[in-house]
């Protein structure tokens, strides 16, 4: 029976291959997995996320009919003065934007646009949100094949092509140790929070081929590993089965967790910091998310 | 056998599959189930579930235009927020709730002759990938459940390219506006009608007069099946017959009337005895249908049910499933006299022609002192044209929601120089035109202008209002985005007279400026302030409208984490008419606080809204 039922459904695709599917490209896909620690050992540590995120971080993943698309989000602390959980912010920009993409309220070329409405949409909201976050969008668009990012703040991602970086976002600093950040401050801060608009994102676009490596991750991990150090992870990856992305993406977020806890390490962060004239050595904790997404061609 | 399963299979694969590869929202996403008929004699029939498509017309929302926080756009696709029950942001929400904003100053005396069986205030329109024969229709509600009173399906399918010939409304379910004592979410299937006719356009219409807050909906679900059920379903508990008379077999309204001459034999029995007036005052408190139903039965009460003096308050709301070209034709005789019309919701998808309304306003416009049009998506320019030329006694005129109108149109307004009362919520209005209106009309009072988002610059509105509007008793710039300080400042000096304001969602205006101390101090008569999501009111603010503003009894200030209980006390002690204070989402202010201060206060209505 199931024989007879798998003949029919060959005859039919053949049946209609031969009129629409050979003259269209395959479209391209991401296979993305996530990781990540929270700082804070009691807001969720280990791989199991609050809600969608690490500590004050946040992340999603979505997927619509024209694009894969997937963001970060890194909760400014410091929030508790004024009796507001610093992931609140992050976790609802995030969550907005998977609903608008989810939502098909967006365009794959313009992951700016998508943050300026997740952000004015979070406005929209009775409930007073407060809070600040960086943000880093990536969307592939399945059809062009190409890649169309938004950058705003100090997360960001690499892509990764046999073994070498040929793409990274670059940091948004205001200065040292303060990114540009999305915000929704109280009345009475108005002037003292620092506040970017969402169109001080930046955006690029990068044509991907298959095998490509994309990592988008928030400052925890660029802080305290090196592009060496995670080239030398990625090396680990041997195809694009959800087990290897799994287990690739889990020592990823570790090596950077315990990297972040050595004080004799000169991290990039500590580097960063000699440059600026602060004495600092060893990693930085802080709030790791890693997604990991590898670039496929779709099945059908 | 085996041929035959092959050819069975591919046909499933090609046919089937392939439609469900697409994936966009509303396609049929859930189970397709074989039902049985009662007669067993007939093949089995397949049940088709969808979620609405998409929402093709709706009479208001709570958010803003645009969005997708608190919008119609969240009725159609798949639930976001059931089965928890809370104030959410991805859930549809109307404009209003409750009897609240009938009972303000602003707002018009009701219409007389509404038939007892009409009680919609709002609706929303619905449609669906497919059209079958209904079964069951869901609707989920997830905050203070019970507000829709009526269910009806469209013959007409929204998506065809071509127009259709006859639109057919039928109601599928009519009831009650009711308080559901639970605010807890909660599926609505009401046991409904079976129809004789495909449909895949759903209208859900609502009245949520008893409820405590706003209603909030998040999904519709229309079961249906492809063949018609000739069954034996047992027939519908409901006799809809009167109703189906009122709404929608309108042909009392129409030829069926002109072509039947009387006969000249008909005496007119004993109602020939009774004084004209006191016929004219019995026939007063028939509803329009039956007076035209009456007209057919003798000579004298013809005449009397023609007379235009029983026609000076016409309500064709009711009946906006029916309402076409030919029957305003038909009571364009007797409308002479009318002052007060009601045409609001009806005419759309082509039922009404602008010809048609013309040809109506330059026969009936002379007298007309209101005039009601919310939501008549026939409208255009020449139609305002026809009302400003016609009408010169006009003083209400009400477009709400009037989208489909082009900015030109209403340009014409301004040459109804006698205008009371105009409200243009939610239409596409311009900078230009408006402020022409507020030059030309200085006898304005009350004046809406929420969710008008193709104005500029509201300050420069506002100034205007404060100089040329000295009567304004009732302003509405609910979500007008971008009006400052210098806006209210001007708005306040000029409009000394005014005893609404309604500021919802307006977020330039920062507290810190005194804008709201000012407000309160030159606005002595002021009885509602909505400062709705204004984050930056505190509790400065309240005190100062507790000391200047004794007359207050609306205060909705929603979404401020800077008023303290010990303000609210304040407000609650000054101001003794206080009957609506809304705190919700106030940090705070929480549940103990309110029990305090509703068990102090039990006179005033004090809202907290959860997301939990």
């Amino acid at each position: 029976m199931q024989s007879v039922l798998a003949y029919g459904r060959i005859v039919a695709r053949t049946v209609l291959g031969g009129g629409l599917r050979q003259s269209e490209r395959r479209e391209y896909r991401l296979i993305t997995v996530s990781c990540g620690f929270g700082k804070d050992l009691r807001k969720g540590s280990g791989t199991t996320a609050k809600g969608s995120g690490y500590g004050d971080d946040a992340c999603f993943v979505a997927a619509h009919r024209l694009a894969d698309v997937l963001g970060v989000a890194d909760g400014v602390g410091g929030w508790w003065d004024y009796g507001v959980d610093p992931s609140q912010f992050s976790t609802t920009l995030m969550q907005t934007c998977e609903r608008l993409v989810q939502e098909g309220l967006f365009v794959p070329s313009n992951p700016v646009g998508i943050l300026t409405a997740s952000y004015n949409e979070m406005l929209q909201n009775k409930a007073p949100l407060l809070g600040s976050s960086t943000a880093c969008l990536v969307i592939l668009d399945r059809q062009k094949r190409c890649l169309y990012t938004a950058n705003l703040g100090d997360s960001g991602f690499l892509i990764v092509r046999d073994g070498k970086i040929i793409h990274r976002s670059d940091e948004q600093q205001h200065y040292f140790n303060t990114p540009f950040q999305l915000a929704i401050a109280p009345p009475e801060a108005q002037d003292s929070i620092l506040n970017d608009s969402p169109e001080a994102a930046e955006g690029s676009m990068f044509n991907v081929e298959v095998g490509d490596i994309i990592l988008t991750a928030t400052d925890g991990l660029f802080d305290n590993m090196s592009d060496y150090m995670i080239l030398q992870q990625l090396r680990k990856l041997k195809d694009s089965s959800y087990q290897s992305l799994n287990e690739t993406v889990k020592s990823l977020a570790k090596r950077a967790q315990q990297l972040a806890y050595d004080p004799n390490y000169m991290s990039p962060f500590a580097q960063h910091a000699c440059e600026n004239g602060l004495n600092v050595q060893g990693g930085k904790p802080d709030d790791i998310t890693v997604l990991l997404s590898v670039v496929t061609e779709s099945k059908e | 056998m085996y041929p035959m399963l092959t050819f069975l299979s591919m046909f499933y694969y090609i046919c089937l599959r392939r439609r469900a590869r697409s994936g966009t929202r509303g396609e049929i996403m859930n189970s397709r189930r074989a039902i049985e008929s009662s007669n067993r004699i007939l093949p089995l029939s397949v049940e088709v579930v969808q979620y609405a498509k998409e929402v093709v017309d709706f009479s208001s929302q709570y958010g803003s235009e645009n969005s997708l926080s608190y919008t119609m756009w969240n009725l159609s696709g798949l639930p976001n927020v059931y089965p928890s029950s809370g104030d959410f942001t991805q859930t549809a929400v109307f404009r209003t709730y409750g009897r609240w904003w009938e009972s303000c100053p602003s707002s018009p005396p009701p219409f007389r002759r509404t038939p007892r069986s009409f009680h919609s205030q709002e609706y929303v329109e619905l449609a669906f990938e497919e059209a079958v024969y209904p079964t069951a229709i869901d609707v989920l509600e997830t905050y203070h459940p019970g507000a829709i009173v009526r269910i009806l399906a469209c013959s007409a399918n929204p998506y065809s390219q071509t127009p259709p010939s006859e639109i057919r409304w039928e109601t599928l379910w009519a009831g009650e506006p009711e308080k559901v004592n639970v605010s807890q979410a909660r599926q609505f299937t009401p046991c409904i009608k079976q129809l004789d006719f495909m449909t895949n356009l759903i209208r859900l219409e609502l009245n949520s007069s008893f409820l405590d807050y706003y209603t909030e909906l998040d999904a519709v679900l229309l079961h249906g099946v492809k063949d018609r059920l000739l069954s034996v379903r047992k027939p519908s508990m409901l006799d809809l017959e009167d109703d189906d008379k009122d709404d929608h077999s309108l042909e009392f309204f129409n030829g069926q009337i002109t072509g039947i001459p009387l006969p000249e034999y008909t005496k007119n029995g004993y109602f020939e005895k009774l004084p004209y007036e006191l016929i004219q005052l019995i026939l007063s408190h028939l509803t329009v249908p039956d007076l035209c139903q009456l007209a057919q039965t003798c000579k004298l009460l013809y005449q009397h049910c023609y007379d235009p003096l029983q026609y000076v308050q016409l309500s064709l709301q009711p009946y906006w499933a029916g309402l076409n070209d030919g029957s305003l034709e038909h009571l364009q005789s007797r409308c002479a006299l009318v002052q007060f019309l009601n045409l609001s919701w009806t005419g759309n998808r082509g039922s009404i022609s602008t010809q048609g309304f013309r040809r109506f306003m330059q026969v009936c416009g002379y007298e007309l002192v209101r005039l009601e049009l919310a939501c008549c998506h026939f409208l255009n320019e020449s139609c305002l044209e026809v009302i400003a030329q016609m009408c010169p006694n006009l003083q209400e005129l009400n477009l709400s929601s009037c989208d489909k109108l082009n900015t030109q149109a209403f340009c014409h307004i301004a040459k109804i120089s006698g205008l009371r009362r105009l409200v243009v919520y939610r239409t596409k209005i311009e900078q230009t035109a408006l402020l022409s209106i507020l030059n030309f009309c200085l006898e304005l009072q009350h004046l809406s202008l929420g969710s008008c988002v193709m104005v500029d610059d509201y300050d420069v509105v506002a100034s205007v209002i404060g100089a040329k509007c000295k009567k304004l008793r009732s302003l509405d710039l609910w979500r007008c985005k971008n009006i400052t300080e210098n806006g209210i400042a001007a708005i306040v000096s000029g409009c000394r007279l005014l005893e609404e304001l309604d500021l919802g969602w307006c977020p330039m205006l920062q507290s810190s400026t005194g804008c709201f101390i000012k407000l309160a101090r030159k606005l002595p008569n002021l009885r509602k302030i909505f400062l709705t999501a204004n984050r930056s009111v505190c509790d400065t603010d309240i005190e100062e409208l507790a000391e200047n503003c004794p007359r207050l009894f609306y205060v909705d200030i929603l979404g401020t984490r800077m008023v303290s209980p010990a303000a609210l006390r304040k407000l609650l002690q000054f101001c003794k008419e206080l009957c609506l204070l809304d705190i919700s989402f106030c940090s705070q202010i929480d549940s103990r606080v309110v029990q305090e201060l509703s068990a102090n206060f039990p006179n005033v209505s004090i809202k907290k809204s959860y997301t939990q």
